[in-house]
């Protein structure tokens, strides 16, 4: 079932054809750890889709989709003057219109928004996730301290990307799931990462949304692939990117990473004490680092180095939880 | 008899062991938006039939259930600090609706999903509770002078209130419902009936006038549009008040008839019968066969504004009519028209596009 639904992916749908699917409410995006039902009548959200989800692929007949959500064209006047798009899911509207050129960042925006708040089962933490060697690189940070932009550069340097900003944990497993969307890059960083590689998959920008402009850069085949497979905890960095900065990694204490992991996530409350049982298992199989950084390929090197230590570490369980 | 299995299985949860990939789909949505879905959840849980769920379906009824929890620990220890900070005032502490239903552990509570503590003190002593309140955190929104007189002058509450600590608002009441409304109610009568709750401090009104304000509530209110979980609090109120006393049922009519809440409790016994198989002694039976033809209008009115929508496609134009007069029959008995034609102009200007429901 699943080699014949991957052949086609949304790269290779015309837009008219991802039009036509909108239109009737079948694309469903499948992110891993959740999935999406879209329905519109925006052509620009087809083309932008597709530009941003190109290597998603496209399901048929999806019987199941965890969120169901309607990017609509207002309708009245704002059909015509000025015209907006609205969000909704089930019938309720959390947000307020959107101009309807940016129809992508809505949809971004109000699915972050529902994923949330409903999927409790996993402690969903506030951090970019990369995978390498079978492990799993957690990077907690809070807004403007350059967690997107880093994310978006290892994912551009071989490190497999399961999400830029819902770290989605699964208390019962006791590993790490993508929740893969396009990385969603901030003012600067869009040429940062522009000029880092100049031939990264970045969508369009948008010059006029709340956090400023946003462009989007699209996940790649192969962290697409490889989206349902289950991730061991490997480490936690918290970047911070300060300019002129040398490049420094400084070890934390259990109980900082503690910190900056569950007090950022999104719904460290509602998963009780499951949230704090997850929490508490991480900051005990990981070890964590604060990262200074100004130059992106210093903080690439560095990480990839800590890479090594990271994995002779994880070979040997017995002794690593003696260390502790 | 019942169109919605989900609702059916909110009392019979065996009929879900054979639902589809696609009936599941269509349980969570609708349930999950008239926040239904954790209380699903408890019913499949208590019948022991996790494990019959689809994986994706069980996924999202485990993510509701956690939260359920977590909204009800919120709102007990807020009820906790509360209780605490109004002590001195040595005054009868009301919990109401769901704040009270979780007092009492009732089977209603399981599942049920709170945004608000909805408690009430004498009217006597509302200025002393709000400062009392104020003073340990608890804060009014901003309101323009408009609104602020509304709520002082024709309102049964203060404007909900937040705490830094609390992630909830608490609602504090006077009465059960609002001095201008087609009712008017003697609190006096109901603070003599209140009984202690399982939380220290604080009481609950009596089960007959549990059930009477939850069906005030949703037939006098202004949007009870696709309310179903009000029916469902009110059918778990009526069977687990009749199990527990036998004369409950001539003790809830005799009530209705003196707070003149007769109408509401029609409605609610109509429609918890109709959709959710609730056991209507044959007394209140013949009553509601033998109603005016008024009271059938309203059961249509109702009918169609409390019947969910179904998914993925417009909301039915009957629904939407029908939901306007219920608004307007609100307005226009709560207030009169020289009041309300202001209000409503003053409410026009403030309207922005955000939070509206569809």
């Amino acid at each position: 079932m699943i080699g014949i639904q991957q052949q086609f992916r949304l790269e290779d749908c015309p837009v008219s054809d991802l039009m036509q699917r909108l239109r009737q409410g079948r694309l469903c995006l499948d992110l891993g750890a959740t999935s999406i039902r879209v329905n519109s009548d925006s052509s620009e959200l087809a083309a932008q889709l597709g530009k941003v989800y190109p290597q998603h692929p496209l399901i048929e007949g999806a019987d199941w989709a965890d969120h169901h959500v309607s990017v609509t064209r207002a309708k009245g006047w704002r059909r015509w003057i000025r015209p907006q798009v609205d969000f909704s899911c089930d019938f309720q509207r959390p947000f307020a219109p959107f101009p309807a050129d940016a129809a992508l960042p809505l949809f971004e925006w109000g699915s972050n928004w529902l994923i949330g708040q409903r999927l409790a089962h996993l402690l969903l933490l506030h951090a970019g996730v990369l995978e390498r060697d079978g492990l799993a690189l957690v990077l907690p940070a809070t807004p403007g301290s350059g967690k997107s932009t880093l994310t978006a550069a290892l994912s551009l340097r071989g490190w497999r990307l399961l999400s830029d900003e819902f770290g989605a944990f699964c208390p019962d497993r006791l590993r790490f799931i993508a929740m893969l969307k396009p990385v969603a890059l901030k003012n600067r960083s869009i040429d940062v990462i522009r000029n880092f590689a100049p031939d990264a998959p970045l969508g369009p920008s948008f010059p006029k949304t709340r956090k400023g402009m946003v462009a989007h850069l699209a996940a790649n085949r192969d962290a697409v692939d490889r989206r349902k497979e289950w991730v061991r905890p490997g480490a936690v960095v918290i970047p911070r990117w300060t300019e002129g900065a040398e490049l420094s990694l400084e070890q934390l204490a259990p109980h900082v990473m503690f910190g900056a992991l569950a007090f950022n996530a999104f719904n460290y409350q509602d998963t009780g004490a499951r949230g704090f049982d997850a929490v508490s298992h991480l900051t005990t199989v990981c070890r964590g680092w604060q990262l200074t950084y100004s130059r992106l390929d210093d903080a690439i090197s560095a990480l990839n180095e800590l890479w090594q230590q990271v994995r002779d570490r994880a070979r040997q369980p017995f002794e690593n939880m003696a260390q502790k | 008899m019942m169109r919605w299995p989900w609702l059916q299985a909110l009392r019979q949860p065996e009929i879900c062991a054979g639902w589809s990939l696609t009936q599941w789909q269509e349980a969570v949505r609708q349930t999950r938006r008239l926040r239904l879905l954790a209380r699903l959840a408890e019913a499949i849980t208590d019948a022991c039939l996790l494990d019959r769920v689809p994986e994706p379906a069980a996924r999202l009824l485990q993510s509701e259930q956690l939260i359920s929890s977590y909204r009800q620990r919120l709102v007990a220890w807020a009820a906790n600090c509360t209780a605490r900070t109004l002590a001195d005032l040595s005054i009868p502490l009301v919990l109401l609706k769901g704040s009270a239903y979780q007092a009492q552990r009732l089977p209603i509570s399981a599942g049920r999903l709170p945004s608000d503590l909805d408690i009430l003190v004498p009217r006597y002593a509302l200025a002393q509770a709000l400062e009392a309140l104020k003073s340990a955190g608890w804060e009014e929104p901003d309101l323009d002078d408009h609104d602020r007189r509304y709520y002082h002058e024709w309102s049964h509450e203060v404007p909900p209130m937040r705490h830094a600590a609390h992630p909830i608002e608490l609602d504090l009441h006077h009465n059960i419902l609002p001095p201008l409304g087609p009712v008017r109610v003697d609190m006096e009568a109901l603070l003599t009936e209140c009984q202690p709750s399982q939380w220290p401090g604080w009481s609950v009104l009596s089960p007959r006038d549990q059930v009477l304000h939850s069906a005030a509530h949703l037939f006098f209110d202004s949007e009870p549009l696709e309310r179903v979980r009000d029916l469902v609090d009110l059918d778990g109120l009526l069977r687990h008040h009749a199990d527990a006393d036998p004369s409950f049922w001539a003790a809830l009519e005799d009530r209705a008839e003196g707070l003149d809440l007769v109408e509401p409790l029609l409605l609610c016994c109509h429609f918890c019968s109709l959709w959710l198989d609730t056991p209507i002694p044959a007394q209140m039976q013949s009553r509601l066969q033998s109603v005016g033809a008024w009271h059938r209008v309203l059961r249509m009115l109702f009918r169609a504004v409390l019947a969910p929508a179904d998914l993925d496609r417009p909301r039915p134009m009957r629904q939407r009519a029908a939901a306007t007069v219920v608004l307007w029959r609100y307005h226009l008995r709560r207030m009169p028209l020289r009041l309300l034609l202001p209000h409503a102009w003053h409410k026009l200007r403030g309207t922005r596009a955000g939070n509206a429901d569809l």
